[in-house]
């Protein structure tokens, strides 16, 4: 054993960023030419010894004294080799702490007298409890570090005994940097030695503690995504296992061999053939790909060129419409006029109708019948409340949930070009802010432009210009005139008492009988009956109410029954409904039998049909001017000023003192007053009213009129004729007054009622108040008659 | 025979291997140690502890000549052994031949044991 003297000097290996422990093995590499120089003259020596300090900054290439730090170990080198680079590879041994004395720059490499510095020796208990702590904490950075460590290396750290070697291992095993490791190298008690690495490690577990955490928090994110690669790629190798292809794949050819067999046009076959070939790069899962299969399943269920064959025979059309319907002249001759341009040119575009009417006289039914009679497909759309543009032509596919508008929907059901689309409501279609449909509407129902139509889903034209359309409307008022323009008008007016006889027994009655489960034989109703159901418990223009009663009637009927097998056929008679639906909520305004001076049968239109209308005057002494009530309107009201005043300017041809204009006022009121009235019809009215009052002569009692008039005593002809005279007859009034220009009009009016009922027609107010008020006439003649005054 | 007088001894650099042979009377122990005078190399046997230390040096250092690769540990060695006995006063024998020191320990006639 060689003694080595007090001090020494040894060449001097100095380190970047590392501490070389006593006792523990560490490789090296020695790059630096002074390093290696070093080196070399360390293993010319005999013993193979160099000093190694630690650079207090890393960054300096040749040292001083004062950039390396004062302690330091002597080690043996036990193996070198040399790199490709030039490097020395070295594996050095820590022996002993040494203490710098001096530092010798001399060339080629640094040396070093120093001194040892023996390691401190103290003992404690608190040293014991400090390396248990220690043990301890490094078993659990150890754990953190690596989790696989084996076991041995937990052992390793406990089998060492010695407080100062365990502070090495342990602060060479945690890759402590520089200036830890120095410290803990120069810790001038083995108790401060662990005090510093106990606080080294305290950090580092906590640093790991982090670092595991985010990582893990990393990990199981990516778990999640990589089990769903996984298990799609499973699921494609099952398909491929079990003969199929891809889902994808079998759809994008399912979809190709569609799109051949289709026959689509050119333009959308291009169109389409684009979108597939998108699809089949798209993965199932992108959000894109169902939005184009939705797509290409629209456009292949769309009739592109498909459509039905009209049935061109005449004579069944004529039957069909007939079966279904009783009367509406006008309306079945239009379609039958139709079929026969279809005959002669099958290329015709189809007219676009609207039906106009009041509820339940079968405008909605009428449309199914036309699609029969012609043989094609029925659609319906409702329009009522409609308010959103894109109801109609669609959402831009870019949006989400997008759809194709109602129209092409529509078509995609009616699986042909040329259906009957039936637009029902075309009067209650709403605007807002987010459009206006009519405004839609007016493309799709011009045969001009709805040839090439674009949904904005579909964005692709469809040719719309086959499509028979019908449209419904209860009013024309709501309707924006561009659109009523575009239509061809067909009015269906209330039905008379007799037409809806008719249509309750051929179609009300067996209907509703068939549906409560009863027969003919069983349950009888007669026409008194149906009569009475029609003049006492509906009112309106259509039969709904009518076929509900009807229906009401016959399940009261079919309870008897029900609860009494044994009961024999019944018929409902007349005063059966009494009991049946109690007293007539409807008293028709029947006709008065005697009119005081002052009062006048006029006839008013309603949505229900017509009704009669009673006009009362009334003069009012020392009173002024012209007072009405009775909810009337703007127009009723200046009608009624208009009779007045052509009445004042007249006052001498009916004999009548003008002072009774100036010193009396005039009511009149308009019964019922709760329901407002307005219109210009009444005027003949208003001014048979006041005439009767002024000359105190009473009116005609079985006698209605209508008509408008004009401050010269003109009388203008109005609307609602048919509706008008069915009311009057109803009410039991065999004459009607009309205007001369409405005289046309009674073309309309069933036979029956034409032959049953008399007419007049005024030209002048003076020819309506002789029929009206006959004393006046009288009165009139000898006015005339008297000798020029 | 003499064991290191420190309580922590400055560590040796290298442990030279060894082979251990049992034999009809007691033990031999082989150490590969190459280049090691036999004089410079210590046996010392303390209850059942077995230690040899010594130095290896480098005899072929001479002006001109430098290292290009060292594989072999120079300096200072020791190495200890346990064995299962105690062998304090085991008859022992050293030979050195060929680079591999032997050490006959012999129990036969020992009273002891």
């Amino acid at each position: 054993m060689s003694e080595q003297p007090v001090v020494y000097e040894l060449p001097v290996l100095p380190l970047k960023n590392a501490v070389l422990f006593p006792y523990l093995v560490m490789p090296l590499s020695a790059g630096r030419p002074a390093s290696i120089a070093a080196v070399e003259a360390a293993l010319a020596s005999e013993s193979k010894e160099v000093l190694v300090f630690t650079q207090r900054d890393g960054d300096v290439d040749v040292p001083t004294q004062d950039e390396l730090y004062a302690i330091g170990t002597k080690a043996v080198i036990r193996k070198m080799s040399r790199s490709e680079e030039g490097h020395l590879e070295l594996l050095v041994m820590g022996m002993e702490r040494v203490a710098m004395v001096k530092l010798d720059h001399s060339e080629p490499f640094l040396k070093a007298r120093v001194a040892p510095l023996p390691l401190p020796e103290d003992t404690s208990s608190e040293l014991e409890a400090l390396q248990g702590a220690l043990i301890d904490l490094a078993g659990e950075a150890l754990t953190l570090a690596q989790p696989n460590a084996p076991q041995e290396l937990r052992g390793l750290l406990v089998a060492n005994d010695d407080p100062l070697r365990l502070s090495f291992v342990l602060a060479s095993m945690f890759s402590l940097d520089a200036v830890k490791s120095q410290s803990v190298l120069e810790a001038p008690s083995r108790a401060e030695a662990l005090r510093l690495l106990h606080k080294y490690l305290t950090h580092e577990v906590q640093v790991l503690e982090l670092r595991n955490k985010i990582t893990s928090e990393a990990r199981s994110e990516m778990n999640k995504e990589q089990r769903e690669y996984m298990l799609r790629q499973q699921m494609r190798a099952i398909q491929q296992e079990l003969g199929d292809k891809g889902g994808e794949q079998a759809e994008a050819d399912q979809l190709r061999e569609r799109l051949d067999k289709a026959d689509l046009p050119e333009e959308i076959l291009k169109e389409a053939t684009r979108e597939l070939n998108r699809l089949a790069k798209l993965p199932p899962g992108a959000p894109d790909y169902n939005v184009i299969r939705t797509y290409l399943d629209y456009v292949l269920e769309l009739p592109w060129r498909k459509g039905t064959e009209d049935s061109l025979d005449i004579a069944r059309a004529r039957r069909v419409l007939d079966e279904d319907h009783f009367g509406l002249k006008d309306v079945k001759e239009r379609i039958l006029e139709h079929l026969g341009v279809l005959k002669l040119n099958p290329d015709a575009k189809a007219p676009i109708l609207c039906f106009v009417g009041a509820p339940g006289v079968g405008k909605t039914s009428l449309g199914q019948s036309i699609a029969r009679a012609l043989n094609r497909k029925f659609e319906r759309l409702s329009l009522g409340g409609l308010h959103d543009e894109a109801e109609l032509r669609g959402h831009r596919r870019t949006y989400i949930g997008a759809l194709p508008g109602r129209v092409l929907q529509a078509m995609r059901r009616a699986g042909a070009n040329n259906p009957v689309l039936m637009l029902d409501e075309v009067d209650k279609l709403g605007h807002d802010f987010r459009g206006d449909p009519a405004a839609a509407l007016l493309e799709i129902l011009d045969p001009e432009q709805n040839k090439t139509f674009r949904d904005n889903y579909l964005d692709l034209p469809f040719d719309l210009s086959k499509v028979l359309f019908v449209t419904t409307a209860n009013a024309l008022d709501t309707i924006p005139a561009p659109l009523l323009d575009r239509m061809e008008l067909l009015r269906l007016s209330g039905y008379s008492e007799e037409e809806k006889l008719q249509i309750a027994k051929r179609y009300l009655l067996p209907r509703q009988l068939k549906e409560t489960g009863l027969t003919v034989e069983r349950c009888s109703i007669p026409d008194a009956t149906v009569r009475k159901i029609i003049s006492g418990y509906t009112r309106e223009a259509g039969v709904r109410q009518l076929e509900r009663a009807i229906g009401r009637a016959a399940r009261k009927i079919a309870l008897r029954y029900a609860e009494n097998q044994d009961l024999a056929a019944c018929t409902i008679q007349p005063d059966d409904l009494i009991e049946m639906f109690g007293p007539e909520p409807f008293t028709q305004e029947q006709a008065r039998r005697e009119l005081p001076p002052g009062v006048s049968t006029g006839l008013a239109w309603t949505e229900a049909g017509g009704d009669v209308l009673y006009i009362e005057a009334t003069l009012l002494p020392d009173g002024k001017g012209l007072t009405l009530t009775g909810q009337l309107g703007e127009v009723m009201q200046e009608s009624a000023k208009a009779a007045q005043s052509y009445l004042w300017s007249h006052a001498g041809d009916f004999d009548i003192a003008p002072s009774l204009f100036k010193d009396a006022g005039v009511h009149v009121h308009v019964p019922a007053g709760a329901i407002p009235k307005d219109g210009p019809s009444a005027g003949v009215t208003m001014a048979t009213a006041l005439a009767s009052l002024y000359s105190k002569l009473p009116a005609r009692s079985d006698l209605a009129m209508t008509g408008e008039i004009t401050l010269t005593g003109l009388v203008l002809p109005i609307g609602g004729v048919k509706e008008k005279v069915l009311a009057a007859r109803r009410a039991g009034l065999q004459s009607v007054i009309l205007p001369k220009g409405n005289q046309k009009d009674l073309r309309d009016l069933p036979e029956e009622v034409r032959n049953e009922m008399k007419f007049l027609f005024a030209e002048r107010i003076e020819d309506v108040l002789r029929a009206a008020i006959p004393q006046l006439g009288d009165r009139m003649s000898r006015v005339k008659m008297r000798p020029a005054a | 025979m003499s064991s290191p007088g420190r309580s922590w001894p400055s560590p040796a650099p290298w442990q030279p291997s060894a082979d251990v042979y049992r034999t009809r009377d007691g033990w031999v122990l082989k150490f590969d140690l190459a280049g090691v005078r036999a004089d410079e190399v210590t046996v010392s046997i303390r209850g059942r502890r077995v230690c040899v230390s010594g130095v290896r040096r480098d005899t072929v250092v001479e002006e001109g000549c430098s290292y290009y690769a060292m594989e072999i540990s120079y300096n200072r060695f020791e190495r200890y052994l346990d064995m299962p006995a105690d062998l304090e006063n085991a008859r022992v024998t050293i030979e050195a031949q060929d680079g591999l020191l032997t050490v006959r320990m012999s129990t036969e006639g020992n009273e002891y044991v």
